[in-house]
């Protein structure tokens, strides 16, 4: 660099002590060992399990072998399981999705106080524990004339213990819809108060009712936000265990119950580790396979 | 819907909007003819976009009514009334071609692909942005979008075209390049067309007419040599162009003339019908006014005040003389630069004799 007049004056000449990456890459430290000891070591541990073979006194060790993976793939009631859990995880995102657009849209485009107050009430919910919340559910959906939904109908004529709802794939759906709702809405709030109202404005101007305008013009560009809430709901819902522990009985029976029984149960670790990589492949399949359906979709338009 | 091509003319009447206890605009009443163009020109909070809104039927009017070419359209919803609109952040839908941006009004009505195509096509030749149908809003410039947005506005064929300050985002000369372009683009396809902005060259250069607003009021509507030459009050001379005012008492009466004592000193003739008034608010342009020294003799035909120098500010294209009148008040002459540098000739604290035509006398309520 030439002498400029910051040079002379003696604030320029002062060199940084270390280089900026370095800098950077210290900054970034702390975090960064942390998360590789306690996440990207164990995962890797588990993930080495899931191939090994565990002896009859417990050890596990070589020889490498895709067995559990294997009887994952086989097994009937494995496979069942999984069914389950994909089944669960797309309900839950399409019902949080469907009761989360409109909550979104009034804290997006409503009044000052109507947007606070709904914003409020979406994200109550996260200071109560899940646990106290999934109890909760079970008081409501108890199968017998002591749960709170049927005690209602019965009391308006539908008869006792009209609907059998606990212990089920719906109560888990129900249930995890109420855990994941704020995690659904906030980010589609988020991607629909970008949008700038003069497009809808716009589009109404244009000859488009309002119906037509929120499907060509809103819905379109709040995916980002869509995509967002999707992938987090799916992923958490697939891979819960509290809310189908305790409201999902045998007949939803989901992988993370599964893995519980493995590693409790049956002490079958390589199997628990299997399940455990198949859930992260869920997981992982979800975020790409949503993120490029909706970027077909946007560039079809 | 209306014919394409027809144009049609609009009217105001009584139109007011209330929000919450503040009148925002009050009993705003006007026609514009097929055809004419028409600006609302005001400061911010005046009452203006919210007019232009309820014409586009994006406010609820709280009482009056809109009517275009006739028939009352107040109650009629924004997506039905067949009106163009340019937004000042041009509003194009960000995911969405240029083409499909334009094509989106008239799939709106219904109309075949086949027919939509070759419409696309003539809208954006108009705007001279054939070449950029495929492309998305944001590969464009601020001008090329906004003429996009006037594609999609006018391919409709709407009733009427209203234009939201539509070019308040762009710098300076690319504004003077698009104010011609959509005048023209107005004129040749004869829509009526209703503006607002709180730029008053703009408002001069692209209407027929001109709409001054204030406080949710119309405060005066003319053509824009009337607005600006004869300002009915000290405001919309002061908001249209810069305006000097002097205060006087009439003395006499010459004819169709008023004899007027300044306050500052010197007796001036001014144009006036009402002779009833004795006080009187004189405004005159600073372009009107020539200086000169004290003791050169003012012709007849003349009127001035003595006037003391306070800061000479060279502008390029004119000199602005600032002054203060002996009775304290400002006083500005716009001097033309045509022999150079000709106010250096002035210096500050100097006592000049500042003098205009008497024609340039105009007599505004003091409000």
């Amino acid at each position: 660099m030439t002498t400029s007049a910051l040079e002379t004056t003696g604030i320029a000449s002062r060199r940084p002590m270390l280089p900026r990456s370095l800098v950077g890459l210290l900054l970034l430290g702390p975090a960064l060992a942390f998360l590789m000891t306690f996440l990207v070591l164990p995962s890797l541990i588990l993930l080495g399990y899931s191939v090994l073979t565990q002896s009859q006194a417990g050890d596990i060790s070589l020889p490498l072998t895709f067995g559990s993976y294997e009887r994952l793939v086989t097994s009937a009631a494995y496979r069942r399981v999984a069914m389950t859990t994909l089944r669960v995880a797309f309900f839950t995102s399409v019902v949080a999705l469907l009761l989360a657009y409109p909550l979104a849209m009034v804290i997006a485009y409503g009044r000052p106080l109507a947007s606070r107050i709904t914003m409020m009430l979406v994200v109550a919910p996260l200071v109560v524990s899940v646990i106290v919340r999934t109890y909760g559910w079970q008081l409501v959906l108890g199968n017998n004339n002591t749960g709170v939904l049927n005690w209602l109908l019965s009391a308006l004529g539908a008869g006792p213990a009209s609907v059998r709802l606990l212990y089920t794939e719906w109560a888990i759906v129900i249930a995890s819809v109420h855990v994941f709702l704020p995690l659904m809405v906030l980010p589609l709030a988020a991607s629909l108060a970008r949008i700038n109202s003069s497009l809808n404005e716009a589009a109404r101007m244009l000859g488009a009712p309002a119906w037509r305008a929120f499907l060509r013009i809103t819905l379109p560009l709040s995916i980002p936000g869509l995509i967002a809430g999707l992938t987090i709901v799916f992923s958490l819902t697939a891979a819960s265990y509290v809310t189908p522990q305790m409201v999902g009985g045998n007949r939803g029976l989901m992988l993370g119950v599964l893995l519980e029984q493995q590693i409790n149960t049956s002490f079958d670790w390589p199997m628990a580790a299997a399940l455990a990589a198949v859930l992260v492949a869920i997981a992982l399949i979800a975020n790409v396979g949503v993120g490029w359906l909706a970027e077909r979709h946007f560039r079809g338009r | 819907m209306a014919k394409g091509g027809t144009a049609t003319d609009l009217a105001l009447s009584g139109l007011t909007k209330v929000f919450g206890t503040a009148t925002v605009v009050d009993r705003v009443t006007l026609r514009i003819a097929a055809g004419e163009m028409v600006a609302l020109l005001g400061p911010s909070g005046c009452g203006k976009t919210t007019t232009l809104r309820m014409i586009a039927g994006l406010v609820e009017p709280t009482k009056g009514e809109v009517l275009i070419g006739g028939y009352r359209i107040t109650r009629v919803p924004s997506h039905r009334r067949n009106i163009g609109m340019l937004f000042q952040n041009y509003a194009l839908f960000p995911h969405m071609s240029v083409a499909a941006n334009v094509a989106f009004g008239l799939q709106m009505r219904g109309m075949a692909k086949a027919l939509i195509q070759p419409k696309v096509a003539s809208a954006l030749a108009l705007v001279q942005l054939g070449d950029y149908a495929e492309r998305l809003p944001s590969a464009l410039s601020g001008g090329q979008q906004q003429r996009v947005a006037l594609a999609r506005a006018i391919v409709i064929e709407p009733s009427l075209l209203l234009l939201d300050e539509p070019l308040g985002a762009l710098d300076r000369n690319l504004r003077e390049s698009m104010q011609v372009e959509i005048r023209q683009i107005q004129q040749r396809l004869g829509i009526t067309a209703v503006m607002v902005t709180h730029d008053q060259e703009e408002a001069l250069t692209m209407a027929d007419r001109v709409v001054i607003m204030r406080d949710g009021r119309l405060e005066q509507v003319g053509t824009p040599a009337e607005i600006y030459s004869r300002p009915t009050s000290r405001f919309v001379a002061s908001f249209i162009g810069a305006s000097n005012f002097l205060r006087g008492s009439v003395a006499g009466r010459n004819g169709d003339q008023l004899q007027v004592q300044l306050a500052s000193g010197g007796q001036v003739l001014v144009p006036s019908a009402d002779g009833g008034r004795s006080e009187i608010l004189i405004s005159v342009r600073p372009e009107a006014v020539g200086l000169r020294r004290i003791g050169e003799t003012p012709s007849a035909s003349e009127s001035g005040t003595p006037a003391t120098v306070q800061q000479i500010v060279y502008r390029g294209q004119t000199t602005h003389v600032h002054m203060r009148l002996d009775d304290g008040e400002p006083f500005v002459a716009f001097l033309p630069n045509r022999q150079g540098e000709q106010a250096k000739t002035f210096s500050a604290g100097e006592k000049v004799w500042a003098s205009w035509s008497s024609q340039s006398n105009w007599p505004v309520a003091d409000s």
